[in-house]
């Protein structure tokens, strides 16, 4: 008896893993990665939060503010690099800047860091684009590496691109050996 | 004393005036540029290794020119560089644009203190018609003094940008 609830209780538990476990399989190529792109991208408003998603070998970008989609062949470079920006932006940011004795800028002092993601493309007619996201940190390493898998170019090679602690222009490859 | 120091402050106002009524002058006498219904913009470069622009001012300053000149008005099209559509345009001038010099401030900086951290940007501006004959040439600049992080340096340029070639090519006034 006790055996049977114990078989019985396995077969639930294994059908409850089969369940949960089939959606996460399938999602997998559709996580992305949460950016803010600052802005370039046709269609999409400059400073709109969303996802860049690489599926297809396509940069989908979804946000509330508007999609877009780029070709991934049609990216001619890919730049990382790194920036900082106030923790209290916007509005509140403003407010902050009139607080009295100096507490304004006392609370400028607190910064977060981001990842930058710089890319240039063509469109359909030839005509070049740029387009740059911001995201958190860590994440923009990694992106560019699968963005460079899927077909798009880069004049900074990525290890070396990851060791460096800023954006570097085109002239930066030139220099090289 | 006070005299002679309010005296030369007067003067040194004075020379100031002077020169920058030179200056202005020397501009406007430069000759009548075509009219262009149509501009090109080309990718903006630095043709010194001294000057290293960080690839984002290089894309938002490519990005807000184009978005400025939309913007103002005045040219039918607005080409990118490398755009097929802008071969068959007639009357079309091409903007090169060369950054000679670039300093990335701090926003922190200009946060806490005020008067430092200052970003800025030195432009040189050629237009020039589709055969590649200079109309035009001038040197522009972009900073961010106080508020606004170091980006707002390219959009202060291409707001100068676009009034000067409004100024100089725009077929149509401004809408």
């Amino acid at each position: 008896m006790v055996l049977r609830s114990i078989r019985m209780a396995m077969i639930a538990m294994l059908g409850i893993l089969g369940i949960t476990a089939l959606p996460a399989v399938a999602q997998k190529p559709a996580t992305g990665t949460k950016v803010t792109q600052f802005m370039g991208l046709e269609g999409v408003k400059p400073k709109a939060g969303g996802t860049i998603t690489l599926d297809g070998g396509n940069l989908q970008f979804t946000s509330p503010k508007g999609n877009a989609s780029v070709p991934l062949h049609s990216v001619e470079d890919v730049v990382t690099g790194n920036d900082s920006q106030r923790v209290f932006r916007g509005a509140i940011g403003t407010l902050t800047m009139l607080a009295p004795y100096g507490s304004g800028r006392f609370l400028s002092l607190f910064r977060s860091k981001l990842d930058v993601i710089t890319i240039k493309y063509r469109d359909a007619d030839g005509g070049l684009h740029g387009a740059i996201f911001t995201m958190a940190v860590g994440k923009a390493d990694p992106l560019k590496k699968e963005m460079v898998t899927q077909g798009a170019h880069t004049s900074i090679p990525i290890e070396e691109n990851a060791s460096s602690s800023d954006s570097k222009p085109d002239t930066a490859k030139e220099k090289k050996p | 004393m006070k005299r002679i120091l309010y005296v030369m402050a007067v003067l040194f106002l004075l020379f100031g005036a002077q020169l920058k009524l030179t200056e202005l002058h020397a501009q406007s006498a430069t000759p009548p540029a075509m009219k262009a219904s149509a501009i090109q913009v080309r990718m903006i470069h630095s043709d010194s290794d001294d000057v290293k622009l960080p690839a984002d001012f290089q894309v938002s300053l490519y990005e807000n020119l184009i978005q400025q000149l939309q913007k103002q008005g005045g040219f039918q099209h607005v080409y990118r560089e490398g755009d097929h559509n802008a071969d068959s345009a007639t009357e079309i001038v091409v903007l090169h644009s060369t950054v000679r010099g670039f300093k990335k401030g701090s926003e922190l900086l200009r946060n806490v203190t005020t008067v430092t951290g200052k970003t800025s940007v030195k432009i040189h501006c050629r237009f020039t018609d589709k055969d590649g004959k200079d109309l035009l040439e001038r040197d522009l600049d972009g900073k961010v003094m106080f508020f606004g992080a170091n980006l707002r340096a390219t959009f202060d340029f291409a707001k100068k940008a676009a009034k000067l070639a409004h100024d100089n090519f725009a077929a149509r006034p401004a809408s």
